[in-house]
């Protein structure tokens, strides 16, 4: 859009012919000082032109080929949470790798080290409150980004062909986002951590023939322990920090390589 | 639906909400102006009733009153910038919901 040319108007001439309330002619004439003195806007659309360049392989779109332009930009600011999902990601990874400097995945001590690190993090550790703070919030965020992100897919019909493979991805994101979730509130290792993976190790347990199975694996036992935390732990900050990674930088580079839907 | 009345009320009669279209430059600063307002009072306006009242802290004869009302005014500000400024569309630009080249077939 913003590659074309700019409209030429002025902007005294224009509104007198317009028929507005004097509200409305206060409220413009405002915002048009403002922008004169603060060119923001300016700013804003060579961000815009950057973007356009970059994406040289964006096909065109629907609503370029049948000429739309502008009949759906209420849908376009829904488009932003597939990249607010990945903030929040990005934030829960640094303030978490941080947390990793002060945390100890030990059910040993009184009641335990795990417990007893936390309680150091936020009352003796400088910013330990906010940092744990961030780490929490930022997991929320991003679990409800992204199933925000997922109604945007679905609403938008952005999984049709051809990205049903995103799709099937973002399924595997969603689930993963939760098993992140899920492996870290056990990491506290108070009563609701405890009692979170008694269901765990319990739903687990109900799965027909590879129930006794899934619990060794996943819990490290039927009983609640130092290896049940051990892995808790591992999942959390080794194995699931790798592979969600890598599968969020596919499911991106998908969007890049297809280009992005336009709703329709 | 009768397609494109742009005045003030639709078939059923109710009241429509007013439509400005301007140009797409001013469209652009409309958005970005007013959202930062709306942004800045909105916040502002809580950061203000938070002083007020101590963060909710205060009983009500403690609390500083002409402040909190100053506060709760700097958010009712910016909720009203913020709604004002959704007349305004670009040329072009389809309305949400009842517009009548929008079609329900996937286009
Ligand atoms: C960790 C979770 C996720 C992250 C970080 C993520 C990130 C992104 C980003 C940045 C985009 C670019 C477009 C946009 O931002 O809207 C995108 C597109 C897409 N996402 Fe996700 N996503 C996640 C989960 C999901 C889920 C749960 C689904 C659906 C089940 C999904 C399906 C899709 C599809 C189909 C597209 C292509 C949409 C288009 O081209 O318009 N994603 N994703």
């Amino acid at each position: 859009m913003s590659i074309e040319r700019k409209d030429d108007y002025d902007h005294g001439e224009w509104m007198r012919e317009k028929n507005l309330t004097p509200v409305e002619t206060t409220f413009l004439t405002a915002l048009i000082w403002m922008d004169k003195r603060f060119r923001i806007v300016d700013y804003l659309e060579i961000l815009e032109t950057l973007y356009y360049r970059v994406n040289l392989q964006m096909p065109k779109s629907h609503t370029e080929q049948y000429n739309l332009d502008n009949k759906f930009w209420y849908w376009y600011p829904l488009y932003a949470l597939g990249s607010f999902s990945t903030i929040a990601y990005v934030v829960a990874a640094v303030s978490g790798a941080l947390l990793g400097f002060y945390y100890a995945p030990a059910t040993t001590g009184d009641p335990s080290s795990a417990y007893n690190q936390l309680a150091f993090i936020m009352t003796d550790l400088n910013f330990g409150f906010m940092l744990r703070s961030l780490h929490r919030w930022s997991a929320q965020v991003m679990v409800a980004a992204v199933f925000l992100h997922m109604l945007r897919v679905y609403f938008t019909g952005a999984y049709k062909e051809p990205r049903e493979l995103n799709w099937i991805i973002g399924i595997i994101l969603i689930s993963l986002t939760m098993v992140f979730g899920y492996t870290g509130y056990l990491l506290p290792w108070d009563q609701l951590a405890f009692w979170a993976g008694q269901i765990g190790v319990e739903m687990s347990l109900s799965i027909p023939l590879a129930g006794e199975w899934v619990a060794q694996l996943v819990f490290g036992g039927f009983s609640l322990g130092q290896a049940t935390l051990q892995r808790m732990y591992i999942l959390h900050v080794f194995f699931l920090p790798f592979v969600v990674t890598t599968i969020i930088g596919v499911h991106i580079a998908i969007v890049w390589i297809q280009g992005i839907a336009e709703p329709h | 639906m009768a397609p494109d009345t742009d005045d003030a009320t639709d078939s059923e009669g109710e009241t429509r909400a007013r439509e400005v279209e301007v140009p797409l430059r001013l469209y652009k600063v409309v958005t970005v102006f007013s959202t930062m307002f709306a942004v800045a009072f909105v916040v502002g306006g809580f950061i203000v009733l938070d002083t007020a009242t101590q963060r909710a802290s205060l009983s009500l004869s403690e609390l500083d009153l002409p402040l909190a009302v100053l506060g709760v005014g700097m958010i009712a500000a910016g909720a009203f910038v913020y709604a004002f400024s959704t007349r305004f569309r670009a040329e072009g630009m389809g309305k949400p919901k009842d517009d009548a080249d929008e079609h329900s077939d996937n286009g």
